[in-house]
């Protein structure tokens, strides 16, 4: 059995038993990969021998450790590389996706790893919106300025900290921020923080003191 | 010819303004206090030059009043020379407007100020490479030694040239720029407002908007914080290699006593305690010299006289409002600025914002609040004037209502007057601590039903400093005179109507109408309505005409206890003097002015009532 194909298999399985909660049967697995019912029964029998899955009665598919693995390993590959291709390529998404489907199977894990930090850097909010639950992308509203992002909040942090500003939500207060010099990026340190949340934090060598509510929009990465 | 200071609050603008046109000016280190452009001519070489300290901004491409106001004054060209004033201490964020204000293209000067303060930090300036970089002559001053402030105007107006300095924005950016300069004929500055969305030419609003959706949309940040983040990289790149860091003397960081909860909150409480007592102190003496003065030598002459009764009337109501207006400004008024300029120009009132903002919060406020509040103490009139620096109206509404209520200095003399003199001690302290129980009430209830939205505090910390005795007077004085201009005619005309009514009688109707509430609801005599009546003036009228109206000085022969007790409170809380019912109508229009003088008389009425219900 080809690698790819293989891969193929244990992340449709792990992906069925993720949306619908239990693991599919091979009539289910076959509809999904669009494969005739025997061929998937043939290939499954493969599989077993090689470890990744095992065949409850009742024709119920479910993976093995090992399995598993491999097939999360595979969807986070895809997602990876469809975003970078549909978000910061453009290509479109269906196009993305094909594409990822190729690529998936050869490419490693260092790889991805880089490509997820540069999507990462180009935008903090991108994660949760390509995440595990979220598995559609969507092109339409997509600035910073109005998405809370998964990373913790300067108000999270404790004094004498210093972070790295990653993004920052709402409108109203962000220009004023902005102007300031609390911009992606730029380096801040905690130097004061009350028992309510308000900050005094140091950027670009100034002070600036902070509410509790303006502090919680700041999201931030915390550097060692 | 018209030279503008341009700069950050706190770049020591106002201070190089006050040394160059000697006038009597402010300077004032608290975010945008400084609204209203203050001008100043200087004859330089036989030709006259003025000089615009404009106030002091983070950006030019913001919505507050004063960054609009600077971004027009650029826009029509107000000035031929700008002059941008740098603080030497933060080259790098300072630089972040120097980067915008080259966008409108005027002829300029970079002035980089508080070169002391950087050497004392260890930071070391290259005047050459700074000025290759930013295209223009760059000169290293200090300004609260005087250092090289005459070099100034020679500069300005020998040699001010347009800014070489173009920040490279990102390249989509900068395709948007190009072709909305191609298509709509657009200047550069025009074009970059109208990707943020700013501006009054819709059809480059528009064009403009859907280029940055685009750009949006590719860069997944907003187009406001690339074209940020744009002019933060370039001011690094400068402040990195013109500014090089030797070695720093250690200082001892007062930070570390003052914003922490403890000891920072005793310490704000301490000095505001020690503020208002020494205000107390001081004002209430001076108070006594200058009303025995002017009677003596002005109000006794004048009615000896002895003028035809109308004349007489109208003579004395304007010495009357003249003595009051001199009577609580001078002591009062004036020895609180003082104490207030003081504690601004050390840069301690952002601290204090700090340490307020949790308390502020649960007042439906947030710290920057504190400023009006404080000031409230010395006089509600200006406390309402400095409500600007509250962003949004509900704050401004809260707070607003809140300051009208906050013990100012002449309804302390009355307290004095008529509670410690009479009552004792203790029960004046007890109408303070009732006056506060009822603000915080008010605002508790206010942050519930007033509308809008609330704006955190976004508060850059001033530097420590010494302050300097005559920047502190003229700051006070200039205050003073604001005071003055606003107080002084209000109260002139209005002393002059009651005068009249007195004369004509119509305050003897007023005393019979309102009789049935200030006898029987507040248990009061009946001229006690005519001295609450005065009262609208300026409070400690309230105190004087009641001493007059029952004909002693010693009113505790005169009235209960309960009831000076009563008559204090009343006319503590009820409706803000007439001054500042014209300064809340100028600052939040009508209806606000309006809803707090009903509201006030109310709670002062009802309070006064509750009081006498629970005596009796």
């Amino acid at each position: 059995m080809l690698p790819s194909l293989r891969e193929d298999y244990l992340e449709a399985i792990q992906q069925f038993s993720e949306k619908n909660a239990h693991p599919p049967r091979y009539d289910e697995l076959a509809a999904a990969r669009g494969k005739s019912e025997s061929e998937v029964r043939s290939d499954m029998e493969d599989l077993v021998s090689s470890g990744d899955v095992s065949i409850v009665p009742e024709g119920v598919i479910t993976l093995t450790g090992q399995g598993k693995q491999t097939g999360e390993s595979v969807i986070k590959k895809h997602e990876t590389l469809q975003c970078f291709l549909s978000e910061i390529l453009g290509m479109d998404t269906s196009s993305a996706s094909d594409e990822a489907c190729t690529l998936e199977h050869a490419v490693s894990d260092e790889t991805i790893n880089r490509l997820d930090q540069l999507i990462m850097k180009q935008d903090g909010t991108w994660h949760r919106r390509w995440g595990r639950q979220g598995k559609q992308i969507s092109t339409t509203q997509c600035t910073v300025d109005d998405y809370d992002c998964q990373c913790p909040s300067i108000s999270d942090c404790t004094e004498g900290e210093t972070v790295i500003i990653h993004c920052i939500h709402g409108r109203a207060c962000a220009k004023r921020l902005l102007d300031l010099g609390m911009v992606p990026g730029e380096r801040a340190s905690i130097k004061r923080k009350l028992s309510n949340g308000a900050l005094v934090v140091q950027v670009k060598g100034c002070d600036v003191a902070l509410s509790p509510e303006i502090a919680s929009a700041i999201g931030v990465e915390r550097s060692s | 010819m018209k030279i503008a200071l341009l700069g950050n609050p706190g770049a020591g603008k106002s201070l190089i303004f006050n040394q160059l046109t000697g006038l009597g000016i402010e300077v004032n280190r608290y975010p945008g206090s400084s609204v209203c452009l203050e001008c100043g001519n200087v004859c330089y070489k036989k030709e006259k030059i003025e000089i615009v300290d404009l106030p002091g901004i983070y950006s030019l491409d913001g919505s507050s009043e004063e960054e609009i106001l600077v971004r027009k004054f650029l826009e029509q060209g107000g000035a031929d020379v700008i002059v941008a004033v740098l603080d030497a201490t933060k080259l790098e964020r300072n630089l972040y407007l120097f980067t915008q204000v080259t966008e409108f293209s005027p002829k300029l000067i970079a002035v980089v100020n508080m070169i002391d303060e950087a050497e004392r930090q260890g930071l070391i300036i290259d005047i050459d490479k700074l000025s290759s970089y930013l295209g223009v002559t760059v000169l290293l001053t200090a300004a609260s030694e005087g250092r090289d402030i005459d070099r100034i105007l020679p500069l300005a107006l020998g040699s001010s040239r347009i800014a070489t300095l173009q920040v490279p924005y990102d390249h989509h950016i900068e395709a948007a720029l190009k072709s909305l300069e191609k298509t709509l004929g657009a200047p550069r500055y025009k074009s970059l407002l109208a990707l943020q969305g700013t501006g009054d030419d819709s059809m480059l609003l528009d064009a403009a908007g859907a280029v940055a959706h685009e750009i949006e949309l590719r860069h997944r940040m907003s187009v406001r914080q690339i074209i940020a983040t744009n002019r933060h990289n370039l001011s690094r790149k400068i402040a990195a290699s013109a500014v090089r860091q030797g070695d720093r003397k250690k200082t001892y960081d007062l930070d570390s006593l003052l914003t922490r909860v403890f000891p920072g909150v005793p310490i704000l409480i301490a000095i505001l305690f020690f503020l208002l007592l020494s205000v107390f102190v001081i004002g209430s003496w001076m108070q006594e010299l200058i009303v025995q003065t002017f009677t003596t030598y002005i109000i006794l002459p004048f009615t000896a006289l002895e003028l035809p009764p109308l004349l007489e009337r109208i003579g004395f109501s304007v010495l009357i409002a003249l003595e009051a207006g001199l009577g609580i400004a001078f002591p009062f008024i004036f020895t609180f600025y003082i104490g207030l300029s003081l504690l601004e120009d050390t840069g301690y009132m952002t601290r204090a914002a700090f340490l307020a903002d949790r308390a502020m919060h649960r007042l439906g406020l947030h710290g920057e609040a504190i400023i009006p509040m404080v000031i409230g103490f010395g006089c509600t009139v200006p406390a309402v004037m400095s409500l600007r620096i509250l962003k949004t109206r509900r704050e401004q509404t809260i707070a607003a209502f809140l300051i009208s209520m906050v013990p100012c200095s002449a309804r302390m003399v009355v307290i004095a007057g008529v509670v410690a003199a009479f009552v004792g001690i203790f029960w004046a302290f007890s109408i303070y601590f009732i006056v506060f129980i009822l603000i915080i009430l008010t605002a508790v209830v206010l942050s519930r039903i007033t509308p809008g939205e609330q704006f955190g505090m976004i508060v850059e910390m001033s530097a420590l400093r010494r302050p300097q005795a005559r920047l502190v007077l003229a700051k006070s004085w200039l205050r003073m005179k604001e005071f003055l201009f606003i107080a002084m005619p209000i109260l002139i005309i209005t002393s002059i109507g009651l005068g009249l009514f007195q004369y004509f009688g119509v305050t003897d109707a007023f005393q019979q109408l309102v009789a049935p509430i200030t006898v029987t609801l507040l248990g009061l005599p009946e001229y006690a309505s005519t001295a609450l009546l005065f009262g609208i003036f300026r409070k400690e009228l309230a105190f004087e005409t009641l001493a007059v109206l029952s004909g002693t000085a010693d009113l505790g022969s005169v009235m209960t206890s309960a009831q000076l007790y009563i008559f204090a409170i009343v006319s503590v809380l009820f409706i803000p003097c007439i001054s500042t019912i014209a300064v809340l109508y100028r600052q939040l229009g009508a209806r606000i002015a309006i809803l707090i003088s009903v509201y006030t008389v109310f709670l002062g009425i009802t309070i006064g009532a509750i009081i006498n219900l629970l005596i009796k």
